[in-house]
């Protein structure tokens, strides 16, 4: 498989937050910070599973600070940079 | 008209059968609204009238169709009961605790007929009324009841639901899979406090509000111990913390906590939709009470088992799974539901629910300050801790049936809770 893009990884993270919110993914912005989107404890965990099931990362142990999860934009560039 | 029920909705059906038959009061819930100035009392009945009549589903009962499948029976709007509204005038400047009296009172009265699932208290008390909306948890659950407020008389809800007699070996495999983590979970008695056996029992309430400032701090502490928008892992582990010296101090001889968490399974846009009945699944969850010594330990166990359980989708399982159940009828679903942990469910009830499904700042004209839940819990084991959310401050209560805890055991509680929430580094 080609290494997916950073702005692929993005469209990817968006297309599952609209999945686990119920909601159009055009009303999803990559800049807009998770919390403010309507992701809470329960979503967040099921995007961590997601991103280690798609991109076989287990962010839950990483040690990433809240700046690095703050957006999509902000998380798509570090799974690219650690894929 | 008939609307099939859920394995989840059996569940809740098979609690309140187990609550009525421990006290005489169901399985209800009471979403509670605290209003500045007096909501007028003959307008609100007048609103109310006219609004429940749109929703015939709220006098339905359950009945048994002829594939043995569970359903609500909805009656004809001209068989509908009138909307029954209780007021209560206290003094001009009752103290909170009268009030919470009061609200404990409506809480603690049964329905007064089978087909009631839905009454209000309206207490007065100074420049401030509260609107407490008591409901039978298998008509709605706690964000069902929000969204439930927050329809105007065009709203368009979503009453259907198949009745799921199809797909029998996903539902046998998921079966399999939560029996699995059952008796994993039943290796060891769960932690538990003793019942009493009195049949008049009521439960009592005790509530901690913050405010938005308090709240931030809380969530900024969340972030800094557990992670980004882990909040719901924090809230349980200092309700376990809080309750832990309680445990220990009555000398339980148990090793594990075992602690069902519900969480909602609609998205935040269909709450409005899917307004009725139980949209909700759970975790189970297992802490050593060893575990609980050490704060850091017992939030990276949180953390891990919901993960864990979210890639192995349990939630999801236990949904399934449960519609198995509802063949059982629910005298026998209560008694099988206490095998597996040798006749404790569990060893506190704990949910945390993010901000309210009611999301305008006013009802009926009324600024709301602050809205609050106060759920009677399932006995087994008549105990809980609930968080939840209105405009951005946190709410938590206490729920604990007669005879369980003494004055000084809950007021150590409230004590531990204050003081953890009040973000006082307490760290081992």
């Amino acid at each position: 498989m080609n290494k997916m893009t950073a702005a692929d990884i993005e469209k990817t993270l968006i297309q599952e937050v609209a999945t686990i919110l119920g909601v159009d993914s055009s009303a999803i912005s990559p800049n807009t910070p998770l919390h403010t989107l309507g992701i809470d404890s329960f979503s967040f965990v099921e995007l961590l599973v997601f991103i280690e099931k798609t991109f076989n990362l287990k962010l839950i142990e990483s040690g990433l600070t809240k700046e690095d999860f703050q957006t999509l934009h902000l998380l798509a560039s570090y799974i690219s940079r650690m894929n | 008209m008939k609307r099939y029920l859920t394995g989840i909705d059996w569940i809740i059906h098979t609690i309140n059968h187990i609550n009525k038959k421990e006290t005489g009061v169901g399985n209800m819930f009471q979403v509670v609204l605290q209003l500045e100035g007096q909501l007028d009392e003959t307008t609100l009945q007048k609103s109310l009238n006219k609004f429940i009549k749109k929703f015939p589903v709220v006098n339905g009962r359950s009945m048994r169709d002829y594939n043995l499948a569970p359903y609500w029976k909805i009656y004809p709007k001209n068989k509908m009961l009138s909307s029954s509204i209780r007021t209560y005038r206290l003094d001009n400047n009752a103290t909170f605790s009268k009030v919470l009296f009061t609200l404990e009172q409506g809480i603690n009265m049964p329905f007064s007929s089978i087909r009631e699932h839905l009454v209000f208290h309206l207490i007065y008390a100074g420049k401030t009324s509260f609107l407490a909306v008591v409901f039978d948890h298998c008509l709605f659950d706690a964000r069902g009841a929000e969204a439930f407020l927050n329809m105007d008389y065009s709203h368009r809800i979503s009453l259907t639901e198949p009745a799921h007699l199809c797909k029998w070996k996903e539902k046998f495999e998921a079966g399999k899979r939560v029996n699995r983590k059952l008796v994993q979970l039943s290796k060891n008695r769960p932690m538990s406090l003793p019942l009493n056996s009195a049949s008049d029992r009521k439960f009592n309430f005790k509530i901690i509000s913050l405010d938005k400032r308090q709240t931030s701090a809380i969530i900024e502490t969340a972030y800094n111990k557990v992670g980004y928008l882990m909040l719901m892992p924090y809230a349980l582990a200092i309700s376990i913390r809080a309750l832990h010296s309680v445990f220990l101090k009555r000398g339980t001889h148990a090793s594990d906590y075992i602690i069902p968490v519900s969480i909602d399974t609609r998205s935040a846009e269909k709450v409005h939709q899917e307004v009725f009945f139980n949209h909700m699944s759970f975790f189970l969850l297992r802490v050593k009470a060893k575990e609980a010594d050490s704060f850091s330990v017992l939030l990276q166990s949180i953390k891990q088992q919901v993960y864990d359980q979210i890639k192995v989708d349990l939630p999801g399982d236990i949904e399934k799974a449960s519609l198995l159940m509802r063949i059982a009828p629910l005298p026998v679903l209560g008694y099988l539901m206490r095998l597996p942990l040798k006749g404790q469910i569990a060893s506190f009830c704990f949910s945390y629910i993010g901000e309210a499904a009611y999301t305008s700042p006013v009802f009926m004209g009324k600024k709301i300050h602050n809205i609050f839940h106060m759920p009677r819990v399932p006995i087994p084991p008549g105990l809980g801790i609930f968080f939840n959310r209105f405009q951005g401050k946190l709410n938590v209560v206490i729920s604990y049936l007669d005879g369980i805890l003494e004055k000084e055991e809950i007021d150590s509680i409230v004590q531990e809770l204050t003081l953890t929430l009040s973000c006082e580094e307490r760290e081992k």
